[in-house]
């Protein structure tokens, strides 16, 4: 048996690859059901490999090409275990979804060439996690980069492809930071592998690592969606393809977070306080600055995708809490919230993709992605809906779901590191904590939001979709159902998962987690839950044994109500839109246009409402006109006059010989 | 067995007291208008009213309305069964203040999702406001409850509110106690953050999401939403005088039973004046309050470590 | 200052409550139906009843007396009794005025909307029989040609203390 093990690897990339090209043999419904039967091959062999490596850690993983020159020499230890695992698992998941998904969008996309990118982005990110080296590192970035490229611009509408740009400009000045950086710490030897880079960067002058380190900062913070870098994200992800989104939000940006971690745990050598509170304060400001967009936008995959923003800030904030710990001394602080952060994104990793899953079926439901149309479909798919309660509760980080649990741990250990002698870390954890409690009570906010409006009361689209509407197939609602189960069983699980992923600091027992003199059994939490309201459901039935129930309209008041009179996702979330409005800066503006010149009182309204993003309208726009204003006086050199030209030849000419000699 | 016992007795002290917390706060409002007013135990009898109607459901809800009441009763249970109210160390151990912020957060939820299904204007405000106070009020509850965490040297609710831990004798949590008394308002939608006592739909908050609510099932939100009074009363009667009996023996639990009456009764009286002197803020004035509320529970944090 | 005098009137004020025998039942109302006795019985005697009231096109005299029930004169809150928002949470439908013809369905879902046992009033002489505009073609009439009446409380308006002792006459009060 151990001798297959190094060939799973091996095999699961070359099966994402077959899949790849199986998908491009034709338009038949065969073709995209072969795709997809390899693509989840594929991530059920990643995930074999990558237990294999849990479950004896000191050996690791290596295939190597012996023959060729520059051979990539691919490998997995125990922290790309983890990243590879979530990815062949959300690979395997959305394969299951997209064979009805794509079926039922034939004509909207091209499937083979569509499942064809899949394969690639997956394998692009396969590629990221196993390149033990720069060279195939950065290939599967740009692998990974234009495929998801592609597949943002799937349906080729107009917004899509300006999405797309947007995405390719932030993505590929990402990648060229990545790729300069490890330039800078290579000092000339790329094809290094990263246990060679990290001697080099041991030895680099002094002013190089914190030029790398910014660099770094900003290709996978650029990729992972930081603020104020994020401005592509919430326009690119919606517009992919919902199994695509949710491989975009729950893994591509975990991988950023895997080559940030990356890079900073094993490459550079500790970083110091300043750049640990840099990643804090850029933690802090993404959470906070996601969560407000996600509690207001009125778009179901927009929502989730500033979620994901807000998500990863919080990610973020405790990496730069763990890293701002080890520079402090405070190394049980450390390793406990740096094992909260894994378990965290793994969480996030399940319940964004299943939201994202959901919001497939959802969209198609109401053939819109506007909250504003949606509602009523708990009614008509009462166990979907059930399974998104799930979900909406777990992202909203409430008890007993796993998500609780990563941010539980991050809670006390900085609950437990308030000390009296240190007054700078008492406000940094100060500061930190009072951020992070006010994000999580907006996330519940954006999450019940997202559930509420879409699901509960009835449809608010004019024209009654749902009568229609498709209803979820069996492999959709596999998928979904298969990332509720894990994230309610992570719950009971987290320490579990913790003494894998060797969060042993947190772990005492395999059913107890435990942070300084707190501790907890999430099993128990949840058995208690569970236990109370079905306390309440048998009392009810003691108490009032006879079923006297009867069915009558809502409650009107005289006057016949409609789905037009239902609270709207805009109303929903006015309080907190007035409330933050000196953050948000939402312009609102009633346009009165009379209809009669003699009449003032009868007039057309008309209200108009923009969310926008202050960081495009203060900065990236600002910027943007500032260098085409740049360009248009350089242009004016360009008069047409050959003579000036070969003026302007002969002064280059000078002025090089001028440097150069 | 002493723990079981001990949850028992606690699970029913309180859940046979808490509509008596409803009709003491009524009770003494009404003294206080100059009317004579309800006698308090007429809350028992109007629970029991209801509980022998008939449902009224609307046609167009989904399994969601009904599962409403059931999770929301579920999680005013779990808040008796957990906290430190009767015994000092009653309900599970392991207990701590970010469980109990989640589940109260949890609680609001479900009450919300139960406005929405309806899907009628009212329900809908009243879901969107009660949203709103939840989520701003949570990250003010687990800053307070971490102030008071740091002082009782643990995170368990025990530590915190069942060991005679009070302002008088740790002065440093005068801030977060009164943090902790705005958080309580909140929560419990009482003056100034919503009107209990209103007609007036445009006014309401949480009465706006029951509307719907009928019969047994309006009993149970009802009954929830007492308990929770009930809770919120005793835990901050706990800080200030009262000490929960700390073995299974009848005189430390007689004692212990007369603090929590004595906390209910002089409590209701507290919240019943401040009811009748102040007036309920305007929706959109609760962003002062809940601003007030955040720097409020910060400040106090702060002082903590000064003090 | 303001909050001193607010509490002396609040403490020391004059105690200006009717004491209930003020509103002892006439005889008359002993005879109510055995529809409604069932009914009461079943909720505890009604001892504590909620009431919402519905306007069925009444000249808002009534309305008016009802809202006097609330004051510190009748205050009808010692009676267990208490206005309330929605007609699912009513235990009792205050049904006022003639029904015209524009809010004949505005009481007749009402009452469907209000969960049973539900005990109907109808306040007022329009009420109880059309009153003056009886057999005006802009009214149904009286409420019981709409809905279901188990008690009749007539006047024009009735005042509070009529509507009291009517109350009082069919329900034990605790007080």
């Amino acid at each position: 048996m151990s001798f297959f093990i190094p060939y799973l690897l091996f095999a699961s990339l070359s099966l994402t690859v077959i899949s790849g090209i199986a998908a491009l043999g034709g338009r038949a419904m065969i073709f995209h059901k072969l795709s997809q039967i390899f693509l989840a091959l594929s991530g059920l062999l990643g995930m074999a490999a990558s237990v294999a490596v849990f479950l004896s850690p000191e050996i690791g993983m290596r295939v190597s090409i012996a023959s060729a020159k520059f051979s990539p020499v691919f490998g997995l230890d125990l922290f790309g275990a983890v990243f590879f695992f979530l990815v062949s698992l959300v690979s395997v998941l959305c394969a299951v979804y997209a064979v009805p998904y794509l079926r039922s969008y034939r004509t909207t996309y091209h499937l083979p060439s569509l499942n064809a990118l899949v394969a690639a982005f997956v394998l692009g990110m396969q590629i990221v996690i196993v390149s033990t080296g720069p060279f195939p590192f950065m290939i599967g970035w740009e692998i990974m980069s234009l495929a998801s490229f592609f597949l943002v611009v799937s349906d080729r509408s107009a917004e899509s492809v300006r999405a797309a740009l947007l995405y390719l400009v932030m993505t590929h000045l990402g990648a060229a930071a990545i790729l300069a950086a490890f330039l800078l710490l290579a000092q000339g030897s790329f094809f290094a592998d990263f246990s060679l880079l990290t001697n080099l960067a041991g030895t680099a002058p002094a002013w190089v690592l914190p030029v790398s380190f910014g660099l770094f900062l900003f290709g996978f913070g650029s990729k992972s969606g930081l603020v104020p870098f994020h401005v592509w994200l919430p326009e690119a992800h919606p517009a992919a393809p919902s199994h695509v989104s949710a491989l975009m939000s729950g893994v591509m940006l975990k991988i950023a977070i895997y080559g940030f971690l990356r890079v900073t745990l094993f490459l550079l050598p500790p970083i110091g306080t300043t750049a640990s509170l840099v990643i804090l304060g850029f933690g802090l400001l993404t959470a906070l600055y996601g969560v407000l967009y996600a509690a207001l936008d009125r778009d179901f995959k927009r929502t989730l995708a500033f979620s994901s923003i807000e998500n990863i800030g919080l990610i973020f904030t405790m990496i730069g809490i763990s890293f701002f710990a080890a520079s402090r001394g405070l190394e049980v602080l450390f390793e406990v919230v740096f094992s909260a952060a894994v378990f965290f994104t793994i969480a996030h990793a399940l319940f964004k993709s299943g939201l994202f899953l959901i919001s497939g079926v959802v969209v198609r439901a109401f053939h819109s992605r506007s909250l504003e149309k949606m509602g009523g479909l708990s009614k008509r798919l009462p166990v979907f809906s059930a399974f998104f309660c799930i979900l909406a509760l777990a992202a909203a980080s409430l008890p007993p779901f796993g998500p609780f649990f990563g941010e539980w741990m991050f809670f006390q250990s900085l609950l437990g590191h308030f000390s009296l002698h240190d007054p700078f870390v008492n406000a940094i954890l100060l500061l930190t904590f009072a951020i992070s409690a006010l994000v999580g009570g907006l996330a519940i906010f954006a999450m019940v939001k997202l559930f509420a409006l879409s699901m509960l009361a009835e449809s608010r689209s004019p024209e009654n979709a749902l009568e229609h509407c498709e209803r979820p197939a069996w492999g959709e609602m596999f998928s979904i159902g298969v990332f509720t189960l894990s994230v309610l069983l992570l719950g009971p699980f987290a320490p579990a998962v913790m003494a894998l992923i060797r969060g042993e600091a947190a772990v005492p027992s395999l059913w107890l987690l435990s942070v300084g003199s707190a501790a907890i059994q999430p099993s128990v939490l949840l058995l208690f839950l569970f236990a109370c309201v079905l306390a309440v459901w048998i009392l009810r039935r003691l108490m009032s044994r006879v079923e006297h129930e009867r069915a009558y309209h809502r409650w009107d008041c005289g006057a016949p109500v409609n789905a037009s009179m239902e609270y709207t996702a805009t109303a929903f979330s006015a309080p907190i839109r007035f409330f933050f409005r000196l953050i948000l800066r939402t312009k609102k503006s009633v346009d009165v246009l009379p209809v009669l010149a003699t009449n003032p009182w009868i007039a057309s309204k008309s209200f108009n409402m923009n969310l926008r993003s202050i960081w495009m309208d203060f900065g990236y726009l600002p910027l943007g006109r500032f260098f085409i204003g740049l360009s248009l006086q350089v242009k004016k050199i360009q008069s047409g006059n050959i003579r000036f030209y070969l003026f302007l030849i002969f002064a280059a000419l000078i002025l090089t010989l001028r440097i150069a000699l | 067995m002493t723990t079981i016992v001990a949850l028992i007795l606690q699970l029913v002290l309180v859940l046979l007291l808490s509509p008596l917390t409803i009709g003491l706060v009524r009770w003494f409002k009404a003294r206080l208008q100059g009317r004579l007013g309800a006698p308090p135990w007429i809350v028992y009898t109007a629970l029991l009213t209801t509980l022998k109607k008939q449902h009224v459901i609307s046609e167009n809800v989904s399994w969601v309305f009904r599962f409403v009441p059931f999770a929301v009763l579920g999680m005013a249970a779990f808040l008796v069964l957990s906290l430190p109210l009767l015994f000092s160390n009653g309900g599970l151990p392991q207990i701590d203040l970010f469980i109990l912020a989640g589940v109260l957060s949890l609680g609001s939820v479900f009450l919300v999702f139960g406005g929405l299904d309806a899907g009628t204007a009212f329900g809908g405000m009243g879901a969107s406001r009660e949203m709103t106070i939840a989520a701003l009020v949570e990250p003010v509850a687990l800053i307070t409850f971490s102030a008071f965490a740091v002082v009782a040297g643990s995170s368990s609710i025990q530590d915190v509110f069942g060991n005679g831990m009070s302002v008088f004798s740790h002065p440093a949590l005068v801030l977060s106690f009164a943090a902790l008394v705005l958080v309580a308002l909140a929560e419990n939608a009482r003056y100034p953050v919503d009107n209990p006592a209103t007609h007036l739909e445009l006014t309401m908050v949480h009465e706006a999401m029951l509307l719907e609510y009928s019969g047994p099932y309006l009993a149970m939100l009802e009954y929830a939403s007492s308990i929770k009074l009930t809770v919120f009363l005793v835990l901050l009667g706990n800080l200030i005088w009262v000490k929960p009996s700390a073995a299974l023996a009848p005189e430390a639990i007689g004692l212990a039973a007369a603090g929590i009456l004595s906390t209910l009764i002089v409590g209701s009286f507290a919240l019943a004046l401040l009811e009748s002197s102040i007036a309920k803020m305007r929706f959109f004035r609760l962003q002062e309050y809940m601003s007030v509320a955040f720097f409020l529970s910060l400040s106090g944090f702060i002082l903590v470590f000064l003090l | 200052m303001y909050i001193l005098n607010l509490f002396q009137t609040l403490f020391l004020g004059p105690k200006v409550t009717e004491h209930p025998s003020a509103f002892a039942s006439d005889d008359e109302l002993e005879t109510a139906g055995s529809e409604l006795k069932r009914i009461i019985d079943a909720l505890y005697g009604g001892r504590s009843l909620r009431i919402r009231a519905v306007d069925g096109g009444s000249t808002n005299a009534e309305e008016i007396e009802l809202t006097a029930l609330g004051n510190a004169y009748y205050d009808i809150e010692r009676f267990g009794l208490s206005f309330v928002a929605s007609p699912r949470h009513a235990d009792m439908l205050f049904v006022t005025g003639p029904v015209t013809r524009n809010l004949e369905t505005a009481v007749k879902t009402t009452y469907e909307a209000t969960p049973h046992p539900c005990i109907v009033v109808a306040v007022g002489d329009g009420a109880c029989t059309g009153g003056i505009w009886k057999d005006s073609y802009a009214v149904v009439g009286a409420v019981e040609n709409v809905i279901p009446v188990h008690l009749k409380i007539p006047g024009d308006p009735p005042s509070p203390a009529q509507i009291l002792k009517a109350l009082m006459g069919v329900l034990k009060h605790p007080a």
